[in-house]
């Protein structure tokens, strides 16, 4: 047979693999330093951009859309081209997708730190730049899916299913995610609100882990382990059923997230079984990846970059039981909205993800410049650097999540809470937030030797942007489906695998979000709740863009111990006009939902300037700001139109007259300060922020047993 | 022999662990702690047994007759995995860039897992919203709450829940002293290091906006006066500790302080 002759295109995977290592540099660094900020405020340098509630955002983006992102990117590129054994199919694609990637990345960089926010986790960037997010994606997936169906291997490896998997499910999450009305240039609304909103948005943020750092990151185990380590995969079958189980059950997890909030009780089982369920199907990538090292394990010893890849595998083994386990409802209520749900988080994304990340680069950086590691030692310093910050950064953050949350708990014998005040349960668990931060600072160490290493490498070594191969072309020929062939017969056809994927995890999020949506019994209606006033609109998006929603929650759940602290348990029915939800997901300070009418204004007012006026060691810094800032009332026009359009039932023409409202509403806060002794202009933010809270969980208070 | 001496020392540390744990002392308690350290020490008796064997039989039973051949028969009943040395026989024709593929079957183990996993979750369906038979939330919390009232009763029928009908200032230092602390951790931000006031009214002079005397304090510190600002404090503080607070308060009377607020509301004297 005649073969043919082309060329691999190495450019692209090169840009990926440098751009993997500088954002991932930039994204641990703000990380790093949102660590320090919890117990010394003072390192914002009293810049507004530089507030833990906007970095924190920038920092979760930056590790995982453009660190763990460009390293997706880069080994897609890379394998992808080898298994089909085919050039991608377009270039300019590939180029397009670089350099559009990383333009994302930049615009997020910089309107995070501004404030232009959604507030909805990893979903946080703006409309325009959700579009653009969108264009390059689809260009991406057009690449990715073209060369497959133009590959000259009559198979897809198990790797590409990863990929079509990621490419499918990402399209739909960021879609219906981001489904929001504009009310400005970098402002929007989403149209879902309450209930339905934070549904939607944990379903995505769900799926976000499970197809963005978690099946991509399978699939390049697949390709780059098995190529480390010179071993046959383990078992064909269990790939089989482990990828079609884990894209079909991880879709219907998302709900774990919002166990004992106001979300319906059926959606909350739901997320419970299937998290519960995902343990075997995620163990089968465990098991496919430790296992086909079998035969292996004597160079594990002296091979840095397998001992990489065994830690991510085992790092993904461990966070993938830890994360079912967490779904239990009895165990939820003792770790949710704690420190605890971060060291999980950084036990997959830094053992995973990272450990991965830096096992594949070792083994790839070396073969693309056709020569051998600059320094295995190195490699060997970095291994266990990193492996001991991870152990430095997760046990602390379990420590603190568990007791600071019995301390939440804890009643005295008189049936009173026993730490009423919440900030001294922050300040009991200062020193793992200090050991945390030793962690955080090791694992960056390792990457800094990382850099070194792989530029000295490539130094010594030459690049080839195009690599030169050869392979028969791909004949087509009939065959039919049969009986124990039908998975063998559906590798050779990506459409169809790829319809079929689609058609799998669209089934899960259907069956909760649409009874959700149209089920009236599941969010029953409070007469009483009401929409917010152009004043209290416009505190609640300064509230969304100082970040607030980072550290503070707004959903008291039903259990004594929090009704006794924040007053009555949160209702569905009490969010239907929050657009966007805002329950958080962390509770570094207290919850806020009942926060209304329980301070004075001059307390918040003083309490923004400078909140250890108010709570002596708070770590909560200051808003000065707040105080001078004029609020830019010329855009409530636009805001309460963007409201109407998605059902917010404000009248006729209230737009006109929104402003006189809002000016009276002001005053009257103002005056009040006045009263107190504040003299306070009335048309700064810090008004309207206090306008906001002294309304939270207002509304029915009166029905208060 | 060496693992002759290692069961001496073991021994005698569990000798030594059963009599810390006051194995001969009587009660209810004690019988309990027998019981415990007595399952405690069986568990580790049974293992150490199994751990001698393991180690045995790789010293002696190089063939694994005796004690392995049992272990890796059930280690293979749980993997149902192909040997390495046999692997050929499993390798499939798949090649892609030089990655080939085994065809091992599905662990039983992994298979008893996933749908092991399947059926909990169809059997938890059931309980909770199919027969209705385990708690929702809303359940879970009224039952919580409800238990937590009834224990409140026994408490107010026992008399130890002063209210402010019952309550009486005290002069005791211990409860002056906590009164002061809690002041400082709570009050201080809005009244004053000194009672003189900030954004709250001043403490220290005789005219009180709610009333003054003992059973007026305790009563604006337990319910609050949310209107402006004053705080309900009940689900914080338990009735001694309000007291223990009012009492404090009680003894800025006629202190002022340098730069007390002016004063404001009506002046009290006892009688009222």
């Amino acid at each position: 047979m005649q073969v043919e002759k082309f060329s691999y295109d190495n450019l692209v995977v090169k840009q990926f693999a440098i751009a993997t290592l500088f954002w991932g540099v930039i994204g641990m660094l703000v990380g790093l330093t949102i660590a320090l900020q919890l117990y010394i405020p003072e390192l914002n340098f009293g810049i507004p951009y530089l507030t833990f509630g906007r970095l924190r955002p920038l920092h979760t983006n930056a590790v995982i859309f453009a660190f763990v992102g460009n390293m997706i990117f880069a080994g897609i590129y890379y394998s992808v081209q080898r298994v089909c054994k085919t050039r991608m199919i377009s270039d300019f694609l590939s180029k397009f997708h670089f350099w559009g990637w990383q333009f994302i990345i930049v615009a997020a960089a910089i309107t995070l730190p501004l404030g232009f926010t959604t507030s909805k986790e990893y979903a946080e960037l703006e409309w325009p730049i959700d579009i653009m997010i969108a264009v390059v994606w689809l260009a991406f997936g057009y690449n990715l899916i073209a060369t497959i169906v133009k590959r000259r291997e009559k198979h897809m490896y198990v790797a590409l299913w990863f990929y079509i998997a990621t490419f499918v499910t990402i399209t739909v999450l960021h879609v219906v995610n981001s489904l929001e009305i504009p009310a400005g240039i970098l402002k929007s609304y989403p149209i879902f609100a309450g209930v339905q909103d934070a549904l939607v948005q944990w379903w995505y943020a769900h799926n976000a882990v499970a197809f963005f750092l978690t099946t991509p990151f399978l699939g390049l185990m697949y390709y780059f382990l098995p190529k480390a380590a010179n071993r046959p995969v383990y078992s064909y079958r269990l790939s089989i059923l482990h990828f079609w189980a884990l894209i079909f059950l991880y879709i219907w997890a998302g709900p774990h997230h919002l166990l004992y909030t106001a979300l319906p009780d059926w959606a909350q089982s739901l997320g419970t079984v299937f998290s519960i369920m995902l343990i075997a199907p995620s163990w089968g990538g465990m098991l496919n990846g430790l296992l086909t090292l079998r035969g292996a394990w004597d160079r594990v010893r002296d091979n840095p970059i397998l001992k990489f890849m065994v830690v991510a595998v085992t790092a993904y083994g461990m966070s993938t039981f830890e994360g079912p386990m967490l779904s239990l409802k009895s165990v939820n209520a003792i770790t949710h909205y704690t420190d605890w749900t971060i060291g999980h988080a950084h036990l997959g994304a830094l053992g995973w993800n990272g450990l991965l990340t830096f096992g594949i680069l070792y083994w790839l950086i070396p073969v693309m410049w056709k020569t051998e590691l600059y320094s295995k030692k190195l490699a060997n310093v970095h291994f266990w650097i990193s492996t001991l910050g991870i152990v430095f950064y997760s046990i602390p953050l379990y420590w603190a999540g568990l007791t600071q949350s019995l301390m939440w708990k804890q009643f005295t014998e008189l049936g009173v809470l026993q730490y009423p005040n919440f900030l001294e349960t922050v300040l009991q668990i200062i020193p793992m937030y200090i050991l945390r931060s030793v962690g955080g600072f090791l694992f960056i160490a390792g990457i800094f030797l990382c850099v070194y290493n792989l530029v000295k490498t490539a130094k010594k070594g030459s690049f080839e942007k195009n690599e030169e191969a050869e392979a028969a072309p791909l004949i087509k020929e009939a065959d039919k489906l049969k009986r124990g062939m039908i998975h063998r017969w559906l590798e050779k056809r990506p459409i169809k695998f790829a319809l079929l994927a689609t058609v799998v995890i669209l089934i899960g999020g259907l069956v909760e979000l649409i009874p959700t949506y149209l089920v009236k019994s599941n969010i029953p209606t409070i007469e009483s709740v009401k929409p917010y006033t152009p004043l209290e609109l416009h505190g609640r998006d300064i509230y969304i863009r100082e970040g607030c929603n980072t550290c503070h929650s707004q959903m008291v759940r039903p259990f004594r111990s929090e009704t006794e602290r924040y007053g009555e348990y949160s209702k569905a029915g009490e969010f239907v006009y929050d657009h966007p939800f805002l329950w958080g997901s962390k509770r570094t300070g207290p919850d806020l939902h009942r926060q209304g009418g329980k301070y004075s204004n001059v307390w918040h007012y003083l309490h923004f300037e400078d909140p250890r006026q108010m709570s002596p060691g708070s770590i909560m810094p200051p808003y000065p700001w707040l105080l001078t800032n004029s609020l830019d009332t010329s855009s409530t026009s636009a805001k309460i139109n963007a409201m109407r359009t998605i059902g917010v039932p404000y009248g006729e023409e209230y737009e006109n007259f929104a402003n006189k409202d809002l000016m009276n509403q002001a005053n009257a806060i103002a005056d009040d300060l006045l009263n107190n002794g504040i003299p306070a202009d009335p048309d700064k933010d810090v008004i309207a922020l206090i306008a906001y809270l002294q309304r939270l969980g207002t509304d029915i208070k009166g029905n208060k047993k | 022999m060496k693992i002759n001496k290692y069961f001496f020392y073991i021994a005698t540390a569990l000798l030594l662990f059963s009599f810390h744990t006051q194995l001969f002392a009587a009660g209810d308690d004690a019988l309990d702690n027998v019981m415990k350290t007595m399952l405690i020490a069986t568990i580790i008796v049974i293992g150490i047994v199994l751990w001698l064997a393991v180690i045995y039989s790789e010293k002696n039973d190089i063939d694994g007759q005796t004690f392995k051949a049992p272990l890796i028969k059930f280690r293979q009943w749980l993997t149902k995995s192909t040997p390495v040395e046999r692997e050929q026989e499993i390798l499939l024709s798949h090649d892609y860039d030089g990655i080939k593929e085994l065809d091992n079957r599905i662990p039983p183990w992994f298979s008893a897992l996933f749908y092991g996993t399947i059926i909990w979750g169809i059997i938890y369906l059931m309980v909770f919203h199919v027969f209705d038979s385990g708690s929702v939330q809303e359940k879970e919390y009224l039952a919580e709450v409800q238990q937590a009232n009834f224990e409140k009763q026994i408490l107010i029928k026992s008399g130890v829940f002063i209210n402010e009908e019952t309550v009486t200032a005290s002069n005791d230092p211990a409860v002056l002293n906590e009164g002061k602390e809690i002041y400082t951790k709570n009050c201080l931000a809005c009244h004053g290091q000194d009672g003189g006031g900030l954004v709250g009214p001043n403490l220290t002079d005789e005219f009180w906006i709610h009333g003054g005397g003992i059973k007026n304090i305790f009563k604006v510190i337990k319910y609050g006066v949310p209107q402006k600002g004053m705080i309900s404090w009940q689900t914080q503080l338990d009735p001694n500790k309000m007291k223990a607070v009012g009492s404090y308060i009680l003894t800025f009377q006629g202190t002022k302080p340098a730069n007390g607020k002016q004063p404001e509301g009506e002046k009290w004297t006892e009688s009222n």
